[in-house]
């Protein structure tokens, strides 16, 4: 009787497992609904726009739409937290960018690329060193020569304390023992606009971010921060050329992660989906148009690509005195 | 300038029905959007992109013009009859919209307000056609320390807008300059104030700050007396403004569209700053600043004239520069951007078949804009004589959702909720809240751009001075402050005395 009645329980308790694993490891159908991209910087920004023109023909990929919402507040710390905090079932991922690499080490938040499954990485772009059209200054060399006779009396807006651009720049500067007088905006427009007044000597901001002053001929590009020349910029450059040799460069980069615990066989659908709005023509085409250098690597590359980052970023903090690890 | 092109552009987007359907969507839309506290014009226009992706780029444009310019307008209806400005740019108009809402003339402020914003929106719009490129070449001379001269004299209006206590409305603007310092500070890369909590790094946020300032001190004070004050009977009849009152303030409105235009047109400075400093002109070269705060028309003229002038007037750095004036063009750069049409110098010189339907759109928008702004005036202003026991709960329940909404964040929930209580205690001991609002504005902009400044010159201050449009600013800052103080505080006297001379009569 007795073993008979737990033979029943056995058999009731095999027939819920079967129900539940089934239940839980639909590898086929998913998505079965919208996926949500969680962008952590605002409505019209950069990362708002690449967030949205690659998920634009997301439904031939994924077969349902992915849709961006902005969170955004903390440096992006607020919006990145939450893609690392949200249910691990694939159907929130995130928008992650550069100051993921820096929140540990200047003490903002602790938050590192190792809260996620990592995705992909989407762009990777250099720093362009500008200056204003009618700048005295021809080269990378003769402003540099000219920055080491007067310390301190160049002036170099960059788009904010501790951005990769500053950091960036930085590096250079350390590299080659000079001092900079260094002028930080809020953001890459106010920077360009300042250079273009003649409000400040030089500045750094993402190549991409030049391409339009630098077509209408309103500045000089001095260099390129990279190892190889950008396609829409043939005539910069790069800091080898210009004869400061930079072998690793400080890259702003964008890509994507999912939460920690996505299962494998969702994180695969993630993977190759994003891959295929990654390769849309129509997202390469407004790629090419803005001049962003669009680098595709793996969870695996995108993870080792971090990982030299944090090393890279390091010394360059220090150098401006904005390394303060979180303990 | 390309007349012949433009003309073109002009008829094939006037001429084509289907523009002013899309246009029409975008202005009602914009103004549901603009009216709701919490929902503004720069969501409106984030959420509305991806459906423009399905239609032709000048239509999906068109669109988001709509919202754009309907959103600053609905902000001041929302302003006017629940003192809740659904946008930072409606924050002045309610100083005057909503005691005259109370004295049942609701209709009659949102109508003058219309008409205001289609003048505004007009100039603006004429303005940023013909004279992008000039304009473009001034907001270039403005560096750090012009930035910060404009701010300073931004700061200035402070004055015009403390209500009775000068005194207390400086210690107001002063609790909001110091709320501006919280969060990440891009100049040094730290955080200040900010206890650890993420949450905090960027600052308290405008929006909820809003929210909390207006819409929750409303509800609390509208609880203060829900059961023994009578609903506000509107004489709804008084929709349309007379021609004599139009005309009376008539040019209170040029003027203040001239300045918004300008003011929009510097980039980094958008409608709210134009609101603010236009109403404050207005108060101060008035015959009698004395009655604005209490409920006149020129109140509302002025500001909305202003801050729908400076919609046009953002449009040119970000069309000619790609410089957002404010968060709104920051979002249609974005559309732009999308569509395959990057703002900037390019855009001018390749791209005119876009820019010169933009214009055109703006044109149309105003027209839009007075027909469905005057037709629903009627509807709007009746909202007010809900049920005080029925509409201060909704209010409530939209500052929730509000400050949610913003960035789905329930921390922004509690954020606000604070400084709704703090704002209803100050307003309570006669603290005028508006100057904390125009500190939260102007603060990080004169904040930033001093230290900035500072750094450039290598720390003399001499810079502020040497500069001419830097120079011209602060001594402008200086003789507004200066006249508007004595003209005010003769005018209170005058009224002082009025008031005993009467209560003497009653003595007698």
């Amino acid at each position: 009787m007795l073993a008979k009645r737990n033979l029943v329980l056995v058999a009731t308790i095999a027939a819920l497992a079967i129900v539940l694993t089934a239940g839980s490891a639909p590898a086929a159908s998913f998505p079965e609904k919208d996926i949500t991209l969680i962008c952590p910087w605002s409505a019209g920004g950069g990362t708002d726009t690449i967030s949205r023109a690659l998920v634009k023909n997301a439904k031939k990929y994924f077969g349902v739409n992915v849709n961006v919402v902005n969170k955004t507040g903390g440096m992006g710390a607020v919006g990145m937290g939450a893609a690392s905090t949200a249910r691990p079932d694939g159907y929130t991922v995130g928008m992650i960018t550069f100051q993921l690499s820096t929140f540990q080490s200047m003490g903002l938040a602790k938050l590192s690329y190792r809260d996620y499954n990592l995705i992909q990485l989407v762009n990777q772009s250099p720093a362009a060193i500008s200056v204003a059209a009618d700048s005295k200054w021809k080269t990378l060399k003769q402003l540099m020569d000219y920055a080491k006779q007067n310390p301190g009396i160049v002036t170099v807006g960059h788009s904010g304390a501790g951005g990769g651009w500053h950091l960036a720049i930085a590096s250079i500067a350390v590299k080659n023992d000079i001092k900079f007088n260094y002028v930080p905006f809020d953001g890459a427009a106010p920077t360009r606009t300042a250079l273009i007044g003649n409000h400040i000597d030089c500045a750094t901001t993402g190549i991409d971010e030049m391409l339009q002053l630098y077509q209408a001929g309103q500045v000089r590009i001095l260099a390129v921060n990279n190892t190889s020349r950008h396609a829409l910029f043939p005539d910069v450059p790069t800091m080898e050329e210009a004869g400061f040799p930079n072998p690793t460069p400080i890259l702003d980069w964008r890509g994507l992660g999912a939460p920690k615990g996505v299962p494998a066989d969702r994180m695969e659908v993630l993977v190759k989906g994003f891959k295929g709005c990654f390769d849309d023509p129509e997202f390469r085409a407004l790629a090419d148009k803005l001049g962003l250098p669009l680098v595709y690597e793996d969870p695996k590359g995108f993870e080792k690509f971090l990982q030299g980052m944090e090393e890279t970023l390091v010394p360059a903090l220090q150098s401006v005195d904005l390394y303060k690890p979180m303990k | 300038m390309d007349f012949a092109l433009l003309t073109k552009a002009f008829g094939t987007v006037m001429l084509t029905p289907i523009n002013f359907v899309f246009v029409f969507i975008g202005i009602t839309a914009g103004i549901i959007v603009g009216a709701l506290p919490g929902l503004t014009a720069t969501m409106g226009c984030a959420l509305l992109i991806p459906f423009t992706f399905g239609l032709p780029p000048i239509q999906g444009l068109l669109m988001l013009i709509g919202i754009f310019c309907g959103g600053i307008y609905g902000g001041s209806i929302s302003g006017i009859l629940i003192r809740t400005p659904g946008t930072p740019a409606a924050a002045a108009t309610l100083l005057d919209g909503y005691p005259l809402a109370q004295k049942g003339l609701a209709g009659k402020a949102i109508g003058i307000g219309t008409v205001a914003s289609f003048v505004g929106g007009t100039t603006g719009a004429l303005v940023m056609t013909f004279l992008s490129p000039q304009i473009a070449k001034i907001g270039l001379k403005f560096g750090p320390p012009e930035f910060c001269a404009l701010a300073i004299f931004g700061l200035g209006m402070i004055i015009t807008i403390s209500g009775r206590s000068l005194l207390k409305g400086i210690i107001s603007a002063l609790f909001g300059l110091m709320i501006t310092v919280i969060g990440f500070d891009p100049l040094s890369g730290v955080p200040r104030f900010t206890f650890g909590s993420e949450n905090l790094l960027g600052g308290v946020t405008f929006i909820p700050a809003l929210i909390g300032l207006f819409g929750y001190a409303q509800v609390f004070r509208n609880i203060e007396k829900i059961t023994t004050l009578p609903p506000v009977e509107t004489r709804v009849e008084k929709i349309l403004p007379k021609l004599s009152e139009i005309f009376s303030n008539l040019k209170t409105m040029l003027k203040s569209a001239v300045m918004g235009t300008f003011i929009g047109s510097i980039p980094g400075t958008g409608c709210d700053v134009a609101a603010f400093i236009t109403y404050g002109e207005a108060k101060r070269s008035s015959k009698h600043p004395e009655k604005f705060g209490t409920g006149i028309l020129e109140g509302v003229a002025a500001p909305e004239a202003g801050n729908n002038a400076a919609t046009g007037g953002a449009m040119i750095p970000m069309l000619t520069l790609g410089v957002p004036g404010d968060a709104v063009t920051a979002v249609l750069l974005g559309a732009l951007t999308i569509h395959g049409m990057q703002p900037g110098p390019m855009l001018f010189r390749d791209h005119l078949d876009v820019v010169y339907p933009i214009f055109a759109g703006m044109i149309m928008a105003q027209v839009v804009l007075l027909i469905v702004g005057l037709s629903g005036a009627r509807v709007f202003a009746k909202l007010i004589t809900v049920d005080r026991k029925i509409l201060t709960p909704v209010i409530f329940f939209l500052c929730v959702v509000g400050s949610y909404a913003m960035r789905f964040s329930f921390f922004d929930v509690g954020l606000s909720l604070i400084i709704g209580i703090i704002a209803y205690f100050m307003e309570y001991y006669d603290y005028p809240v508006s100057p904390i609002l125009l500190a939260l504005i102007l603060g990080p902009m004169a904040e930033q751009n001093l230290r900035r400044s500072l750094i450039i010159s290598h720390g003399d201050p001499t810079v502020f001075f040497t500069r001419p449009i830097s120079a011209a600013f602060i001594l402008l800052a200086i003789v507004v402050i200066v006249s508007s103080y004595y003209r005010i505080k003769k005018s209170m006297e005058r009224e002082q005395e009025n008031l005993f001379a009467a209560d003497q009569q009653d003595d007698q």
